[in-house]
């Protein structure tokens, strides 16, 4: 099978450019991931990517897999167009080969205050949610913050610094539904602060169609904006998708 | 610090960063949505002749007349019928954005048959008013 | 710097106004579809009755409002110079406006 992925070593390159790899698939090769770590291994050792858990729960491997963005992990080789092309997550500056810098994610990410606010006395053991509390958080918690959905938003492409990007929003209506927090009138305040933290989501929907936990931050996007109006919208949290990728 | 090494700082400061956008895949609802927008710029573009047309009409007979003279111009009737797709793209994928602000069928499966629904319908419309008009 | 106003008040003008023309626009073609005007009396009868000329002049604003909205946000999305956006914006302020002042001539001065 042909693989062709994008190469750019800073000591080395002018610019980045894309190498060719074949690999004959053995039955232990089921995911993306074991194919480049194969090719790591009897190929190329130069070749640099971020990995870790190996099974769709850590966010390490995000990368664009011919053209959409994906965990390698989770991704299976053999369903892939060929020559699959592997590319950095789009928009993101290029640290080397499939590593790129998220510094920028976690900023959206850490301003959307993603913890608990609640001043409240703490009770003797914890702060209590019912089960149909607990719902609610359903269809958000999940995420693993990959940067799939942020770096394949247009929204985020044109206005990197100042759109917070689906992942970050997913996150702040995560904790925006949490009966436990008591920030949620400062929270909205905040996401409505300015016409580009939320508001340059234009409900492109492209987050929901390549988020690899099938959630959906563009739902997410849409609830909050009608809490901002007092309307609530889920009684339960949202649903996962579990519709394949087309690729 | 030898020149090497500045061109190694000097890189860091220059990370490349992979958008071509020939190289990313466009799902069907982000085709609906760029033909949004685009739609929506051109409607906005014609808004002035439109009013222009519309004042016209109702300034007297003569004018009324000469507004409908202009529909016996053949390459008037195409521009009408492009410009009634860019209507109706734009009114079909509106309406698809008001229900999702509701909550129907914002899920991912309905969203792309809407977003397939919506690109098909539009063209559909448009081809009916060139069988009309043309 | 904010011209316009806060990010939720823009999107809820441009859903409201949406909701509008589009069953405006819905009436509009049923009505001219199944009962055109033939004549420029007939034509002018209808679009200077009062009822007429008022849903109609509401159409206009929730037209120009909308397309402001509209625009505003491409303009936000794809102009990263402060100075640029800032003139785009007056401009496209003043022609929305320049349009409004034409629509309230039709209907409001030139027909009375």
């Amino acid at each position: 099978m042909r693989f062709s992925i994008f190469r750019y070593n800073p000591e080395r390159d002018e610019k980045p450019y894309m190498q060719d790899f074949d690999v004959d698939l053995k039955p232990t090769h089921v995911m993306l991931l074991d194919v480049i770590l194969h090719i790591k291994d009897f190929q190329d050792d130069s070749l640099t990517i971020r990995r870790s858990c190996r099974e769709g729960v850590c966010g390490s491997d995000g990368m664009s897999i011919n053209g959409r963005n994906g965990l390698a992990c989770v991704t299976n080789v053999r369903k892939l167009k060929e020559p699959v092309e592997l590319r950095p997550l789009p928009n993101f500056p290029v640290i080397r080969d499939l590593v790129v810098d998220m510094t920028r994610f976690w900023k959206h990410y850490h301003s959307i205050k993603p913890y608990l606010v609640n001043d409240e006395p703490p009770p003797p053991k914890e702060r209590l949610q019912s089960p149909a509390e607990r719902d609610k958080l359903d269809g958000s918690y999940e995420c693993i913050m990959c940067g799939c959905c942020t770096s394949q938003c247009p929204s985020s492409w044109w206005n990197p610094d100042k759109f917070l990007g689906p992942a970050a929003l997913i996150q702040a209506y995560r904790f925006i539904s949490d009966s436990r927090d008591r920030a949620t009138p400062q929270r909205l305040d905040d996401l409505n602060s300015d016409p580009y933290r939320l508001f340059r989501c234009r409900t492109i929907t492209n987050c929901t169609e390549v988020c690899p936990r099938g959630l959906s931050p563009s739902r997410a996007i849409e609830s909050i904006r009608l809490r901002m109006l007092n309307v609530d919208g889920h009684q339960g949290g949202l649903a996962l998708h579990r519709v394949p990728t087309i690729r | 610090m030898g020149v090497g090494d500045m061109t190694a700082l000097k890189r860091e400061r220059e990370r490349p960063v992979f958008l071509d956008l020939a190289k990313i895949r466009l799902p069907v609802g982000a085709l609906t949505s760029i033909l949004h927008r685009v739609t929506g710029i051109l409607l906005a573009a014609g808004v002035p002749f439109g009013i222009y047309l519309l004042d016209r009409s109702l300034r007297g007979p003569q004018g009324y007349a000469e507004v409908g003279a202009l529909f016996e111009n053949l390459a008037f009737r195409i521009v009408a019928v492009v410009f009634v797709w860019v209507l109706a793209h734009h009114l079909l994928a509106g309406t698809r954005h008001l229900l999702s602000d509701v909550d129907i069928g914002s899920q991912l499966p309905a969203a792309r048959r809407s977003a397939w629904a919506v690109n098909l319908a539009g063209i559909a419309v448009a081809l009916l008013a060139g069988a009309v008009l043309l | 710097m904010k011209i316009g106003f806060s990010g939720l008040n823009a999107w809820l003008l441009q859903r409201i106004t949406a909701l509008y023309m589009l069953v405006f626009v819905v009436v509009c073609l049923v009505h001219f579809t199944v009962d055109p005007p033939h004549s420029y009396q007939a034509w002018r009868g209808w679009m200077m009755d009062s009822t007429i000329s008022i849903t109609t002049s509401a159409f206009f604003a929730a037209l120009l409002s909308h397309a402001w909205v509209g625009l505003r946000d491409v303009i936000l999305d794809y102009i990263p110079s402060v100075a640029l956006r800032v003139g785009l914006l007056v401009m496209l302020a003043s022609a929305l406006v320049a349009a409004a002042a034409v629509v309230v001539h039709i209907f409001w001065i030139q027909a009375a």
